[in-house]
């Protein structure tokens, strides 16, 4: 009897059989090269300068002051200006230079969204009080991904003569000035509303899962009030709203649709986002290994993130360690100031943020909107997706390339989560599993630049239709395809792992026990038990590669009759006159699409699935 | 069909630490053999790779002359009730008994009577369309044991099938376990680590702790005749008292305690660090015939209901004996004096245990 120690080592198994072979292989070879090799082909780039190796490209970015400059920053936080003949506060933002900026930007970001967001947290797991339930549904309203249109609509809200202005200053008389937020001040606000849901939802899970006999205690020895919150319950939740902080952290490093649409504001471009994408844009400095470096700097502080809250959450994973007893949620009536708080902070900043998606709409639905509110109403716009041959074309390109990503990641989660649970003895495990996550530390933009590097210079790829610098043949469909399949591989596996976790070992190993071979044992025990986590996965990656961005606006819009819907939706927002009402169109499709996966996975699986937010 | 099972110094190292260190056992035709121990000891990890769930790091396993160390569980025939019985939730209790007869492709006519034959046997007859969360615990337990019967194993595996249950149904599944295997004839392996369940049960033990086989025999060779104070300590109460050996004439030996000095005792060992294990049932508060004496005086009477414990002191050593609940016992204060007798093999004399 053949027996290989080898094999018991990489695979936990000493006897691998076809299964076990590809639910470690699979997925390790296509994260490898697709993800892996990419990113090293990128880093070989950045690292060689005349033909040696060489930190030139680093050496580069650091000592310029337009991409550093620690010392003397310019641009102002806020300064009166002159706007229309009437005086304003102009928000604006210091410039510290590109890397210096996009560090700053993120840490607002993550402080701003862990403010509102746990505060948000706290009053829904904590409270109750007339009309809970429609400030729940509220809540998810911002996750509702609209690609760059909400950007554009919450520039409009602080403009001077946008709609802040209108309520605070023109009616409630709360500003002395009219305000007018801009530059990188503009993109902090616009990522906050944005992402700040993300710290929300996983600040809410951990409230809702700290066992309620852990505060009762500290309440019985004599805690209570704000001394409780910051000794017990606060401690508890701040793993989870680490986490959801971190991966807003990372979300505001890489987005590409506030600095876009605040372009305007010669500030706003100075992002490494922005750098990366626009030597995409620009043509000329495509390929320019400085643009490699920076995207390594990005990537790097990326994933230094997210192993840093790994680490922290690792060592924290006490909140939800303790069983037995009752189980009551701990839910009080807020007291006469908490809930003149809720009633007038609380309630009317969650309209705020809810506004942009509102304003989609109205956007959508309307000939203009300069000023205050949107005029004209029309159809046009929305009739357009139907009508109009380049905007179907672009619908269904995502469709296609949607679809064909999310059978890639059903099947790579599967592997990949099959592997890393059933054989934990194996070497290979851990490392299935970090690439299984890690592109979530992985900025698209940077996935984009790396696909180009490696596509346009390694052989069989240089010279295929997978390599963008081959303009003729260049089919970009199959480059987005392999991009959307790594970046939303993490959402998927992460459903189809808990769900696999569920299912105890001993159940496959009865049915290998009685005579069923691995591949039966899986599809008649496995499988069937697990079919609601896969299809929940799938509608999950199928939103998020339908809204996916970075890479879309990039290798995706390259050539027109391939765009898939972002690079439509970014193309029609900095084009003529009036598009970004078709553009508008488009973010309500998208978010139709949103809320009829939601309520599909929701109703079918009768779990509770909620979008992230992705772009 | 029913086979041999034999294991030669089957080893299996988990991270580098051997779970299992070296055992051998032979387990006959038609027997129903227990591997016995505390938590830990191995014997689930033996049994899972009698079932080819996991795989040896070094030696042999045979069924009858067959070497099946690393056949996969699924050619083996080896089939393991699993201790949370691991029945699928999505099948019927008729689909899950039923799905080893559907792999060998048997004629749905044939599979049904199978199946029929399987829960009569068990006792759930009727019971085909439910799903198993529509069961309870026992009844659960039965579908998994009627699972693996029906595919005619080689060897039946059963890992801890009692210790989900109440205690009621516990002694009740018992004889149930008991009977099915005289019924069929088969050969079964049982994994426990209650020493009443398996006394009761088994027609052989192995008694493991920490990867080895400390002894195999009949529950009341095990019982009466421990060869370690292991196994002494492990099945049931008893008395361990720390002795030396004073005098030797050939196996018998004199042997001291306290200012306790007992002649004529037997011990193969060769070291004279001893301890006498002496089980408390075995110890009389009357005078016996032929038997040893000593004086000490009344700790405490602990009143069991159809029995009485008496725990005696003699100088620092601490001696129970049970007795039944006579009204003489019942008389026993603390501090009086007491003698207890003992017959010359009812002291067990092993070599003390590091």
């Amino acid at each position: 009897m053949k027996v290989s120690r080898w094999s018991e080592r990489l695979f936990g198994t000493p006897l691998p059989d076809g299964v076990v072979m590809t639910s470690f292989l699979f997925p390790l070879l296509y994260l490898v090269g697709f993800l892996v090799i990419p990113v090293f082909v990128m880093l070989a780039t950045a690292f060689e300068y005349n033909g040696q190796l060489s930190a030139h490209w680093f050496s580069s970015i650091f000592r310029s002051p337009y991409y550093f400059n620690p010392l003397h920053p310019d641009g102002y936080l806020v300064k009166t200006l002159i706007y229309g003949g009437e005086e304003v506060y102009h928000f604006y933002g210091w410039d510290f230079g590109v890397v210096i900026n996009s560090i700053l930007v993120s840490i607002s970001v993550m402080i701003l969204t862990t403010i509102l967001g746990t505060v948000f947290a706290f009053i829904m797991a904590r409270y109750d009080f007339p009309g809970k339930n429609i400030m729940r549904v509220l809540l998810f309203i911002p996750l509702l991904v609209t690609p760059f249109v909400n950007v554009i609509v919450v520039k409009k809200m602080f403009l001077p003569d946008g709609i802040i202005n209108w309520i605070f200053y023109e009616h409630l008389h709360l500003f002395p000035k009219p305000i007018w937020i801009d530059g990188l001040v503009g993109v902090i606000i616009a990522q906050t509303i944005t992402y700040y849901p993300i710290v929300y939802l996983n600040a809410y899970a951990s409230f809702i899962n700290i066992d309620p006999s852990l505060e009762e205690q500290a309440e019985n020895l004599g805690s209570r009030g704000f001394h409780l919150f910051r000794t017990v319950t606060f401690p508890l939740a701040l793993p989870g709203i680490m986490s959801g902080a971190i991966l807003v952290g990372i979300f505001s490093l890489e987005d590409l649709a506030a600095p876009i649409v605040f372009q305007g504001s010669p500030i706003a471009k100075k992002l490494m986002s922005y750098q990366i994408y626009s030597s995409f844009v620009s043509g000329f400095a495509i390929g320019n290994p400085q643009m490699a470096a920076l995207s390594l700097v990005m990537l790097f502080l990326a994933v230094v993130m997210f192993l840093a809250v790994r680490w922290y959450v690792g060592l924290r994973q006490y909140a939800m360690l303790s069983k037995g007893g009752r189980w009551n949620p701990r839910v009080a009536k807020p007291k006469w100031w908490q809930a003149l708080l809720i009633a007038f902070v609380a309630v009317p900043v969650l309209l705020i943020t809810v506004f942009p998606q509102i304003g989609v709409l109205l956007l959508a639905f309307s000939k203009s909107w300069y000023g205050t509110w949107p005029t004209g109403f029309t159809l046009d716009n929305i009739k357009a997706i139907v009508t109009q041959p380049d905007i179907e074309r672009v619908i269904i390109n995502s469709l296609m390339y949607s679809t064909a990503a999310v059978v890639i990641i059903i099947l790579l989660s599967l592997a990949s989560s099959y592997a890393s649970n059933r054989f934990k003895n194996a070497k290979l495990a851990p490392v299935i599993d970090s690439l299984a996550t890690i592109p979530i530390a992985v900025p698209g933009i940077v996935i984009a630049m790396s696909y180009f590097f490696f596509f346009s210079t390694v052989p069989p790829f240089k010279g295929s239709s997978l390599d963008p610098t081959n303009l003729l043949e260049f089919f970009p469909g199959a480059a987005l395809i392999l991009a959307y399949s790594i970046r939303r591989l993490p959402f998927a596996a992460r459903s189809i792992s808990a769900g696999l976790q569920q299912v105890h070992v001993s159940l496959e190993e009865a049915a290998m026990n009685l005579g069923a071979g691995r591949w039966k044992a899986l599809m008649s025990v496995i499988i069937p038990m697990i079919y609601l986590n896969l299809f929940g996965g799938a509608m999950l990656s199928f939103v998020y590669c339908m809204s996916e961005t970075s890479v879309g606006i990039t290798l995706g819009s390259i050539n027109s009759t391939w765009y898939p819907i972002t690079a439509k939706m970014k193309e029609l927002i900095i084009g003529a006159v009036g598009s970004a009402n078709l553009a508008a169109a488009l973010g309500v499709f998208l978010m139709a699409v949103q809320i009829t996966a939601i309520v599909i996975a929701n109703v079918i699986t009768k779990q509770r699935y909620s979008f992230i937010g992705l772009t | 069909m029913m086979v041999d099972v034999r294991l030669e110094n089957v080893v299996k190292e988990f991270d580098g630490v051997q779970a299992v260190k070296g055992i051998d056992l032979h387990i006959k035709h038609g027997e129903l053999f227990t591997l016995l121990g505390p938590s830990g000891c191995g014997k689930t990890t033996t049994l899972r790779m009698i079932a080819g769930l996991d795989y040896p790091t070094s030696g042999k396993i045979y069924f009858d002359d067959q070497e099946v160390t690393y056949l996969p569980s699924y050619e083996r025939g080896a089939v393991l009730v699993f201790q949370n019985y691991a029945l699928w939730p999505h099948m019927t209790v008729f689909d899950n008994v039923a799905y080893g007869l559907k792999l060998k492709k048997l004629p749905k006519e044939e599979i049904r009577k199978k199946v029929e034959w399987a829960l009569e046997l068990v006792k759930l007859k009727g019971f085909k369309d439910r799903y198993p969360t529509q069961l309870s615990g026992g009844q659960q337990q039965r579908v998994a044991i009627a699972r693996a019967l029906v595919v005619e194993p080689k060897v039946l595996l059963l890992d801890e099938p009692l210790s989900n249950l109440d205690a009621k149904l516990r002694l009740e599944m018992r004889s149930e376990i008991r009977r099915i295997q005289r019924e069929l004839g088969i050969t079964v392996i049982y994994v426990t680590h209650d020493q009443e369940e398996a006394m009761a049960i088994s027609d052989r033990i192995a008694v493991m702790n920490m990867g080895t086989v400390e002894q195999v025999g009949t529950p009341r060779d095990i019982y009466e005749r421990p060869n370690s104070e292991f196994v002494a300590s492990f099945m049931g109460k008893t008395n361990v008292v720390p002795a030396k050996v004073v005098e030797r004439n050939g196996n018998t030996v004199t042997v001291e305690f306290e200012s306790f000095r007992l002649e004529g005792l037997h011990y193969e060992g060769d070291k004279d660090d001893v301890v006498l294990v002496i089980r408390p049932e075995r110890i009389k508060l009357h005078p016996v015939e032929n038997a040893v004496s000593i004086q000490g005086i009344v700790d405490l009477v602990e009143y069991y209901g159809f029995f009485t414990e008496v725990v005696g002191l003699f100088g620092e050593t601490r001696i129970i004996a049970r007795t039944i609940s006579d009204r003489e016992v019942q008389e026993l204060k603390p501090t009086q004096p007491v003698t207890f007798y003992m017959e010359r093999e009812d002291i067990i004399v092993l070599p003390k245990q590091l």
